[in-house]
């Protein structure tokens, strides 16, 4: 017979080892423990850094017992902590909606904000810093809520308009997004040639910033971006099945319709809400479920979370590069991340075909 | 009733995109369990969009397709996927994933999306690679084996899956002739040991004539003959559906017709 070779070759090795299937919530559990620890040991090195030096034995007791010295006290509380825990908040989502938009489109070039949302949060915002200039009223507080306007308004013109043709399939969805997303381009160019002095406000939220983060704006990003990072991370098995190809997917029993819909709208949402705080930080999201996948390997159930924490620990790595490098002028942080990841991904992609 | 033996039965099934010229038109058959059907004919002639509709990815236009004595068009795909299995001719994966964990994919219709999968399942999976005699390509990159390693991979998933009926399309095309056999002896015993019932698509019509119990020879959409090989494969149907003479030739063990140049 001339099966006699295959069966000699895989009696070689026990087949438990040769076919070992480990158990993936130990994968996970492991994930999650060096994740966190990882995120912890980052952010209290990052809390050293900024205009005031601060040195880390004065920051370990404040931490542990309070201060008298109030001005430390209100540095690290009020400045530098929520920007930290922004940044972990931005990143994680960014990257994990941006390695789930891969998933479900087959595509490793799609990033979180490929339907759209981007323009319109940023149309939304520059309309917003523009009426703030022109009536006088002050419109600061409320840009979060101009952006998420816009982002959501976007959303659902590429949405309505997909659905007129290519119902079927995901090119609707991708065509419509690019359209909305160069009528909103134009617009905000349009805004930006009639701009003067608020010029440089626009500039400054289109490129991303987290100066302004404060404990309020966390506790309202919070919740949304976990619950639907957590939506995100129950379709992860359908992910999985998706990378076999439309139809294998369907042949496994994944009605590719649906999922497609719920990742698209949950992300959005989830970047929706995250970006306008923080404005347009590119990269991230594009790049982090990269060195997620070069680390821990595609399965989505590992990969997404690991996104998470990968994308935290850069985006406030990047934060403390934007607010010391030139200090006390501050570089949006959006320019950091491309400036820092391009050469990181390049090198991680090399050294990975070696 | 007699419908009881057979795990498949199409009943004037039509098929066509948005109305325009009929691919599939009025398909009759009835597949008994334990048979292997291969489905023969020219390119464009609808083998592979036959096998779409028998796998629920395509609706038929008119007719019907009872799956186990059940409507299959009103079957929800999660539950049709406990039923069929598919091995597909593009077998290439996105990301680059093991190929264990392209197997264990084939459990994912039994595999709850909160609970996680068993210990059953793996179990199931590594059965599956054994079966397919691809336990050694387990630890691989499925983007780094060769074609044909790949098709033995998405074999073993198919199995994996433990459908009632497995679909091939042109599965053997990347397979060396060593494999070929291997694959051949694989499914005849999954008829016999396993209870399968198989219709696969050929190219060759000789690998179909040898492996197939009946054949189905497709012309322009419509059923030309289907039968046991040797009264489909004859000189006078061959040059209806092909437009060629053939010489025929019998095998000289199997007793079954074979095509030559």
């Amino acid at each position: 017979m001339g099966s006699n070779c295959y069966m000699e070759f895989s009696m070689n090795k026990p087949l438990v080892e040769i076919a070992g299937y480990t158990n993936w919530r130990k994968k996970l559990i492991l994930m999650l423990l060096v994740g966190s620890l990882s995120i912890l040991v980052v952010s209290l090195i990052c809390l050293n850094f900024g205009v005031v030096p601060i040195n880390p034995k004065d920051i370990i007791s404040l931490l542990l017992n309070g201060t008298q010295d109030k001005t430390k006290n209100l540095i690290i509380w009020q400045l530098r902590a929520p920007r930290i825990v922004l940044g972990v908040i931005t990143g994680a989502a960014l990257s994990t909606v941006g390695g789930a938009f891969q998933g479900i489109l087959r595509n490793p070039l799609a990033d979180p904000y490929i339907l759209g949302v981007s323009a319109g949060a940023a149309l939304g915002a520059c309309i917003g810093i523009a009426l703030q200039h022109a009536t006088g009223y002050l419109f600061a507080s409320y840009l979060p809520l101009f952006a998420f306007i816009g982002a959501m308004f976007s959303l659902y013109l590429v949405y309505q308009s997909s659905k007129i043709s290519y119902s079927a399939n995901s090119t609707g969805l991708l065509l419509a997004g690019v359209a909305i997303t160069f009528l909103f381009s134009a617009l905000i160019t349009i805004l930006l040639a009639i701009s003067r002095k608020e010029l440089q406000s626009m500039v400054f939220w289109l490129m991303g910033d987290l100066s302004a983060a404060n404990w309020k704006k966390i506790s309202i990003i919070t919740l949304p971006a976990i619950i639907g990072c957590l939506l995100l991370f129950f379709s992860s098995l359908d992910l999985n099945a998706l990378s076999l190809g439309e139809e294998e997917a369907l042949h496994l029993g994944i009605n590719t319709g649906k999922l497609r819909i719920r990742i698209f709208l949950i992300g959005s949402i989830i970047i929706a809400s995250v970006v306008s705080f923080t404005g347009l930080i590119g990269f991230v999201g594009l790049v982090i479920p990269h060195i997620a996948r070069l680390l821990v390997g595609p399965d989505h159930r590992i990969m997404l979370p690991a996104s998470a924490f990968l994308g935290g620990i850069f985006l406030i790595l990047c934060d403390v590069l934007a607010r010391t490098v030139i200090a006390p002028t501050e570089i949006p942080i959006g320019a950091i991340t491309a400036i820092v990841g391009a050469p990181l991904f390049i090198y991680l992609l090399r050294r990975k075909n070696k | 009733m007699a419908d009881n033996h057979n795990v498949l039965t199409l009943k004037g099934v039509h098929f066509s995109y948005n109305n325009n010229r009929e691919i599939l038109s009025d398909i009759n058959f009835h597949l008994p369990k334990g048979e292997l059907l291969g489905i023969i004919g020219p390119n464009g002639s609808g083998k592979t969009t036959l096998l779409k509709v028998i796998s629920g990815i395509l609706k038929p236009k008119k007719g019907e397709i009872s799956l186990l004595n059940q409507n299959l068009n009103k079957l929800p795909i999660e539950q049709i996927a406990k039923f069929i299995s598919v091995v597909p001719q593009d077998t290439w994966v996105t990301f680059n994933f093991k190929a264990k964990e392209v197997v264990f994919m084939g459990r994912l219709p039994y595999v709850s999306r909160l609970r996680g999968e068993t210990l059953e399942d793996y179990q199931i999976s590594r059965e599956a690679m054994e079966k397919t005699h691809s336990l050694s390509l387990a630890e691989n990159n499925i983007q780094e084996i060769s074609g044909g390693e790949r098709q033995r991979i998405f074999m073993a998933k198919a199995l994996a899956q433990t459908p009632q009926l497995l679909l091939l399309d042109e599965f053997t095309s990347h397979l060396d002739l060593n494999y070929k056999y291997e694959m051949l002896n694989l499914l005849k015993r999954a008829l016999k040991e396993e209870g399968l019932t198989i219709i696969s698509v050929f190219h060759d019509l000789n690998l179909a004539s040898i492996a197939s119990h009946r054949l189905l020879l497709l012309n322009e959409g419509k059923i030309e003959k289907i039968g046991l090989p040797q009264e489909v494969l004859t000189e006078e149907m061959i040059q209806k559906a092909y437009g060629v003479r053939p010489i025929l030739i019998n095998h000289p063990r199997l007793k079954v017709p074979q095509v030559i140049m």
